[in-house]
């Protein structure tokens, strides 16, 4: 890892595109601000690494079978169809 | 931007469907970029979103208004300015839902998939208000085939 010694107000840039500055100190957090192109993606490491790890646990086959959100109105296809999950549907072009 | 709108769709006897580009694909998922959006009125409210050119693998989706009534998500404006949104009407939410072994299901409330209604592409946001939220909030929901 590169460790660089930076005062508030200076700044480290990055592939010519991706610009971070010190902001200023408070206590023991460090105000940080980025300037990157909208296509870089930038999350605090916590966040991304739940949303991420969420994700992944998400990730299903397409043949499995939903559960009933309770309260909702009753299935309006028998139980226990022999019918696939979900047909092949057509798929539709965006408007 | 503040979005609050709900998905207004009629419902229709069968499937649906509609190409998805998420240009970024989603966090930890990055290579993940084409989906097939599935919508089956018995399944309802929750949708598919199908990995193209990836095998049988897909994400279980919720409209989060529907879940969550309360839900008042804050998009970062550089993911508006990203997807090109204009008008919060174009902004359609889904979240993804998480099935877990023992029949409980989740469904993340932090990371959105905002997607465009008007191009079809969308994005994972991480919400500037995400700490408000769970990224496992409970569904109250009944097992499918118990």
């Amino acid at each position: 890892m590169l460790i660089l010694s930076r005062k508030p107000g200076e700044s480290i840039v990055i592939d010519g595109r991706i610009k971070v500055t010190i902001v200023r100190l408070e206590g023991e957090a460090v105000k940080i601000g980025i300037e990157a192109p909208a296509q870089v993606p930038v999350h605090r490491q916590e966040v991304y690494d739940e949303i991420q790890r969420s994700n992944r646990q998400a990730l299903v086959r397409q043949s499995v079978a939903l559960p009933k959100l309770t309260g909702s109105k009753p299935p309006a296809r028998k139980p226990k169809s022999a019918a696939p999950v979900h047909p092949n549907p057509s798929p539709l072009k965006p408007a | 931007m503040k979005c609050s709108t709900l998905i207004e769709t009629e419902a229709p006897e069968a499937p649906t469907a509609s190409q998805v580009r998420l240009p970024m694909g989603l966090l930890g998922f990055e290579h993940l970029k084409d989906y097939l959006l599935v919508t089956n009125p018995a399944e309802e409210p929750f949708l598919w979103l199908q990995v193209q050119g990836n095998g049988p693998l897909a994400f279980v989706v919720v409209n989060p208004f529907l879940v969550a009534p309360d839900y008042q998500p804050d998009l970062p404006q550089a993911d508006v300015d990203f997807l090109g949104i204009q008008d919060p009407d174009d902004a359609v939410l889904l979240n993804v839902v998480t099935l877990h072994s023992e029949g409980r299901a989740t469904v993340n409330l932090k990371g959105p998939i905002v997607i465009n209604r008007q191009s079809f592409v969308g994005k994972q946001v991480v919400l500037a208000n995400a700490s408000e939220y769970a990224v496992e909030h409970p569904l109250p929901v009944a097992q499918a085939n118990a």
